[in-house]
């Protein structure tokens, strides 16, 4: 199997250096303000670019042409096949043929440098995500990626440094954030000061592992890395509900991962082989891999990685002084002292999360939506998501997207921190504060 | 305020005087190879310490199983005492020698006495001291959970047993969730990946009861770790396999802030008490992850002071994972939807423990069972197997190595929090036996 990612870690080494002289006539451009959104007009034409085309891809683009007033004038993938087939949905979309890119892995660096567009979005393999962002950033636009958006540090404060300099973000804003209605709870003092929250990504994957038609890279992780590979989704949760980068910040973590080699197992079952190379390739990462976070002001997070066992998914678990709540697909429960029936027992949540179902949820109301059902992995829904919803309304506004730079760095850097700890038999690392001390100021994240 | 310093400085005296005596307990080490030939219900004498609201649970427990003697009862405080003393009488058995001369009396109770095994229901500081006077004493010792709270506690009542030959063990805890370890041990599971429970019970109300547990606040001021590990691990050690086939290699732990203690004093005795104001070392929230020789992992909780239910167990194996909360199962291809929950009850039925379903112990004498954790007509199956471990010859269900192995937890975890969640070593009080002890095997 081809370490895609390490070849691509050579051309950003070859890149950087070569480009960053071109940055400086991008500079001094004006930083979007939430303070300054309503001047702009609502309706205005957004031109978007699209960079990797697959499952996810599919999906976003899609949600986007549903959009009134979106363009896609040029997009970026590697499989002709896709590449087609994003042209023809634009065209039947109505708009303008879009300029097609596909002059290999690194071709998105034509088009950002090329197109005038308002923002690019990303939904390529792992390892391109932070210099698609870059490129894109250094060329005059934003960029919307999908998770994670850094695999390194380095990347982590590359994508900082850019965007500081340049004014234009990058984003995992179309993760959207998760548990509104315990936000909304949270955030009106329901559980008092939190105190702990534990979730994760527990989700089985093997299967997806060995798609290679799929994702021909994903596996590949799991053989080099031994962490927690994952940590958006739970993040999207736990970030705002622990005001982690608005009042507080990650301080340090631990992490460790159990033995591995359920892949090698499944290998077997999957190639009906029990002699295929990959029942015996070592596979670095870990069946199980839980980290402990600490925060400045002593809050913890436990976070679980767990892609490899039979298992339905994952919970959520938060504590504060006044309460908790703990739910999943099939059972919500929650106890709040004083208020809750029968001492130190559940009650169920629902009522509650009906009750403080968050304004955005409840008022939520969007344009109709262009075209029917939509297309790719994620779809399904007639209606725009919400997360597309807020991020045209950011991109017109000239808003921060929700998941603001320092937000998304600080959620991604979870994995090379962790593996950090794992390989130095869960010592404590530090996290970096890529705020620069903002955090301390920083407003809780209120969603209007 | 600080007794178990006091105490400290005791066990120092106390153990440069005796040690010597141990050698003539050699070579009397209980095997199970050879139990049957022992009889049944050979009369046991047994002594009581301390007899507070577990002690009294204990003490009445034992008196309604037929041929349990009482011959000396030992404790500080005057009403438990007597109460304990009428208790015996009004069983029927003889008059108790009573042992009231302090907090040290212990000894000369042990000292004194001819008994199989004492039965310790002290604080938790007081757990290994009296263990070592027993079991130097030529008595096996059952204590209450924590049976040690430093590690060289641990070690001592390792090396104890080791040149006496008599045990102390928290065999009266029991293992639980044994369904789950039936179909552990039966292979449904697979092989276990990773444990996730813990001790998450909101004590704040017991913590500030002066005349129930005076000593118990005291170690939330002065320790920040994990205080109770050995609920959790009634759970876990067996279905891990710990000291049987794998050990513990390290562990880390976390605690957070501090403030619920401090905010429940102000809350119902001023915002000027004393403990509103007090510096509390524990944290709130407590975690910590251990990872074994063999790989594996488990994560136990330590939560005494928020507002919560109590704690779920989860046990992840690589064939399918239960979940306490709400009793859920999945087990890969017997399960009928894929990556979908099934209600784990036909399978806790079907999968009950055989020393659950044949438990069938001789009537209990008197009526139900008195103190914390009583109500039961029936004699507790902990009390029934060790019982009959004393009457066999046996060892008890908890050995010393799998007992001291839970309670090292405690010291473990309070060093990793004060050094940033660091790893630490575990000790191998087995020297090397857990790789060819077999797994635990309740029959």
């Amino acid at each position: 199997m081809n370490k895609i990612y390490y070849n691509r870690r050579k051309f950003v080494k070859l890149s950087t250096t070569a480009a960053v002289g071109g940055a400086a006539v991008l500079s001094g451009i004006g930083f979007p303000k939430e303070a300054s959104a309503q001047i702009q007009t609502n309706n205005r034409t957004l031109r978007l670019g699209f960079v990797g085309i697959g499952g996810r891809g599919s999906y976003h683009l899609n949600a986007a042409l549903g959009i009134e007033g979106i363009e896609v004038p040029a997009i970026c993938e590697v499989i002709p096949k896709r590449l087609q087939q994003a042209k023809k949905w634009i065209e039947e979309a109505g708009l303008p043929t879009p300029r097609l890119y596909d002059r290999g892995v690194t071709d998105f660096n034509r088009l950002c440098e090329t197109e005038k567009l308002d923002a690019v979005i990303c939904s390529t393999s792992w390892e391109w995500h932070t210099p698609v962002c870059l490129a894109a950033m250094k060329n005059d636009k934003h960029c919307v990626s999908e998770v994670p958006i850094v695999l390194t540090l380095d990347e982590a404060w590359q994508i900082v440094e850019t965007y500081e300099r340049t004014g234009k973000w990058a984003t995992i804003g179309l993760e959207g954030f998760g548990q509104l209605s315990l936000l909304n709870m949270i955030q009106k003092g329901m559980l008092g000061d939190i105190i702990h929250a534990e979730t994760g990504y527990i989700h089985d994957l093997r299967f997806v592992k060995f798609s290679p038609d799929e994702e021909p890279w994903r596996l590949q992780h799991s053989i080099d890395r031994n962490g927690n590979l994952y940590p958006d989704h739970p993040m999207n949760k736990m970030l705002p509900a622990l005001d982690i980068n608005h009042g507080d910040k990650i301080e340090y973590l631990v992490s460790m991962s159990s033995f591995g080699g359920m892949l090698n197992d499944y290998a077997a079952i999957y190639y009906k082989n029990k002699n295929h190379p990959l029942t015996k390739t070592k596979i670095a990462l870990g069946n199980y891999n839980a980290s402990l976070i600490r925060t400045t002001n002593g809050k913890m997070m436990t976070l679980i990685h767990d892609t490899s066992t039979p298992h339905p998914r994952e919970n959520y678990r938060i504590q504060g002084t006044k309460g908790l709540y703990v739910g999943d697909a099939t059972s919500k429960k929650i106890y709040i002292e004083g208020l809750s029936p029968v001492e130190h027992e559940w009650e169920p949540a629902d009522p509650y999360l009906k009750e403080y179902e968050h304004p955005i949820a409840k008022n939520y109301n969007p344009p109709p939506r262009r075209g029917g059902e939509i297309q790719g992995h994620g779809g399904g829904g007639t209606q725009t998501p919400q997360h597309w919803d807020r991020l045209v309304r950011a991109l017109r506004e000239n808003k921060l997207p929700d998941w603001d730079v320092y937000d998304s760095i600080t959620s991604s850097a979870i994995s090379p921190i962790t593996e950090a700890s794992v390989a130095n038999k869960g010592k404590a690392v530090d996290f970096p504060d890529f705020t620069k001390g903002k955090w301390k100021t920083r407003p809780p994240i209120t969603l209007t | 305020m600080y007794k178990k310093y006091d105490r400290r400085n005791f066990v120092k005296l106390s153990t440069s005087g005796t040690f010597d005596d141990a050698d003539s307990f050699r070579n009397i080490f209980p095997k199970e190879a050879f139990p049957q030939n022992q009889t049944g219900s050979k009369t046991l004498r047994l002594g009581f310490i301390g007899i507070g609201g577990r002690g009294s649970y204990h003490l009445n427990a034992a008196l309604g199983i037929e041929g349990v003697e009482v011959p000396a009862i030992c404790e500080l405080k005057p009403v438990r005492l007597y109460q304990a003393k009428r208790w015996i009488e009004a069983a029927g058995l003889p008059t108790p020698r009573l042992y009231d001369r302090g907090p040290e009396d212990f000894k000369r109770l042990c000292e004194s006495e001819d008994l199989d095994a004492i039965i310790c229901c002290t604080p938790w500081e007081y757990h290994t001291p009296v263990c070592v006077a027993a079991m130097k004493n030529n008595k096996h010792a059952v204590t209450e959970v924590p049976i040690c709270i430093t590690i060289e506690e641990a070690w001592e009542i390792v090396e104890i047993y080791e040149s006496t030959g008599k045990w102390a063990t928290m065999g009266l805890e029991f293992f639980y969730n044994l369904p789950i370890l039936n179909m552990i041990q039966k292979g449904l599971f697979g092989d276990i990946v990773h444990a996730e429970t813990g001790y998450i019970h909101d004590l704040r109300m017991v913590k500030f009861t002066p005349e129930e547990e005076p000593w118990r606040l005291q170690h939330s001021l002065n320790r920040n770790g994990n205080l109770y590990p050995d609920h959790p691990m009634a759970s876990m050690l067996p279905a891990l396999d710990i000291n049987h086939g794998d050990r513990f290699d390290y562990i880390q732990s976390m605690s957070s802030n501090s403030v619920m203690l401090n905010n429940y004093a102000a809350l119902n005795y001023g915002k000027d008490s004393l403990y509103a104001k007090a510096k509390v070392s524990l944290g709130d929230y407590n975690a910590s992850i251990v990872r074994t020789i063999n790989g594996k992992m488990m994560t136990i909780i330590h939560d005494t002071s928020t507002p919560h239910p109590r704690e779920d167990y989860r046990i992840q194996g690589t064939k399918g994972v239960y979940l306490s909360n709400g009793k859920r199962i999945y087990l890969e291809g017997i399960s009928p939807k894929e990556h979908e929950w099934e209600p784990a009850d036909k399978y806790l039925k079907e999968y009950a423990h055989p020393v659950t379903v044949n438990y069938n112990p001789p009537p209990r004498k008197g009526g139900a069972i008195q103190g914390h954790g009583g109500g039961g007509t029936q004699t507790p199956q902990h009390w029934d197997r060790l019982v009959r471990a004393l009457r066999e010859n046996k060892l008890p269900d908890w050995d010393v190595y799998d007992s001291v192995t839970s309670s090292a937890i405690i010291p473990l975890s309070c060093a990793s929090v004060a050094n940033r969640s660091q790893a630490v070593d575990f000790p191998d009080f087995t020297k090397g036996k857990w790789k060819t002890s077999p797994r635990i095997n309740l029959v």
